[in-house]
């Protein structure tokens, strides 16, 4: 039974700030604290450096929402590169960005207080406080039908799933900031499962239409199921890091849920609410009841602004882990080896 | 029913519905054109038999007169 003394038995230490404090030192000072969402950022940095210690494994990064344009592209494409991520599972729009810009386009500072007709008369679009003009996605649209008639032609109507996909676009694009293209080079597989829920599907149409829809792409959503369980089954332990949620997160769990072993290790950083029934915004403990969660899992939810959270969460953790850490990546799907 | 504004009347790429932004505001960027295989990026201010006005305004033909200046 518990006692009295086991409930009061750790103060509440609080934050004091100096002019040469690290980030991780804040981190761990949010952590003496134990409290609110302090509490809970440093208990997802414990996580994540727990699961970049582990040796047997495999970390996947989730993404969703529109993060590559608003910063944090090279900082995805740096941990791909320093394997602190093994498998990116994300939204297609992600990439649509990562790769508006490694094709030379920009993402602006704007406003979330603007007068957005005036946006749309200037063919300019908005998201939240960004601003894209609309030539970088016709120079994207542009660019990628060529692409895409190119990956067409060598693959002969031979299917391709999002990760081979994502392997292709990798291969052309030559910005080293870019994702795909750190993902490219690190051989870590990327994931798209909605990818035609973005310009990338919109794309395909322009492709397509230009050939009367003869020897055109052919991008197999199912494709990429036997792909990410192959990468859960042959991994002693994952671990996912989920920024946003959506469907990225639930291809890595539904695939965790396939090898009948559930994620070991858990950080969901997420605004939404579990009330409405939605997916991003479910608790751990929901994920558990399917069994794509082991009970026992090293878990955490941050209720924050990923933007804020993941940069704070990375810095804290290279900094524990030093300049010496070097990380084995856990790449081996059979099925990315082949696409190589 | 919307008026139709004196610039509206005047046919352009830049007030075609097939237009997307290019090189703002001097070329536009023709989806129709680029169906066909054809050389998509026009003038602005240019137009062709395949002209539609767009449903709704901006500011392309306006400021590509003005950058002609």
């Amino acid at each position: 039974m518990l006692r009295r003394t086991d409930i009061l038995n750790e103060p509440v230490k609080h934050i004091k700030i100096n002019g040469r404090l690290t980030v991780d030192e804040l981190i761990r000072q949010f952590g003496n604290s134990g409290s609110f969402g302090a509490g809970r950022l440093s208990t997802a940095c414990d996580i994540y450096e727990r699961m970049l210690r582990d040796d047997e494994c495999t970390v996947f990064l989730a993404l969703a929402g529109a993060l590559v344009p608003a910063g944090m592209r090279s900082l995805v494409a740096d941990s791909l590169r320093e394997n602190r991520i093994d498998v990116l599972v994300t939204t297609g729009a992600n990439m649509v960005h990562d790769t508006i810009e490694a094709l030379g386009g920009h993402h602006y500072k704007g406003h979330w207080a603007v007068d957005d007709f005036l946006l749309y008369k200037y063919h300019t679009y908005r998201i939240y406080d960004l601003f894209v003009p609309e030539e970088d996605f016709i120079k994207l649209d542009m660019k990628l039908t060529e692409m895409y008639d190119q990956i067409s032609d060598e693959y002969r109507g031979k299917r391709l799933s999002s990760r081979e996909f994502a392997w292709e676009l990798g291969k052309r694009l030559k910005d080293p900031d870019s994702v795909l293209r750190a993902a490219y080079e690190a051989q870590a597989p990327v994931f798209m499962p909605a990818v035609r829920d973005s310009e990338f599907g919109y794309i395909y149409n322009l492709h397509a239409s230009r050939r009367d829809f003869k020897n055109t792409l052919v991008v197999d959503a199912f494709k990429d199921v036997p792909e990410i369980i192959g990468i859960c089954r042959e991994s002693e332990r994952n671990g996912m890091i989920v920024l946003g949620g959506g469907v990225p997160r639930n291809t890595i769990q539904s695939a965790a849920l396939a090898t009948k072993s559930g994620i070991d290790y858990a950080v969901v950083v997420t605004m939404d609410r579990a009330e409405t029934g939605g997916l991003s915004g479910s608790t751990l403990e929901e994920t558990v009841s399917w069994g794509k969660l082991k009970g026992a899992a090293d878990k955490i939810m941050v209720p924050a602004d990923a933007m804020i959270a993941f940069p704070l969460m990375v810095a804290s953790v290279v900094e524990r882990l030093g300049k010496n850490f070097k990380r084995k990546p856990h790449r081996k799907s059979t099925g990315f080896k082949e696409a190589i | 029913m919307r008026k139709v504004k004196a610039a509206d009347s005047e046919k352009f790429c830049g007030n075609c519905t097939s237009h997307n932004a290019y090189e703002y505001p001097g070329r536009v960027f023709c989806t129709r054109r680029f169906l066909r295989n054809k050389d998509a990026v026009v003038q602005t201010l240019w137009h062709c038999e395949d002209w539609i006005q767009n449903a709704q305004e901006c500011h392309c033909v306006k400021d590509a007169k003005e950058e002609q200046k």
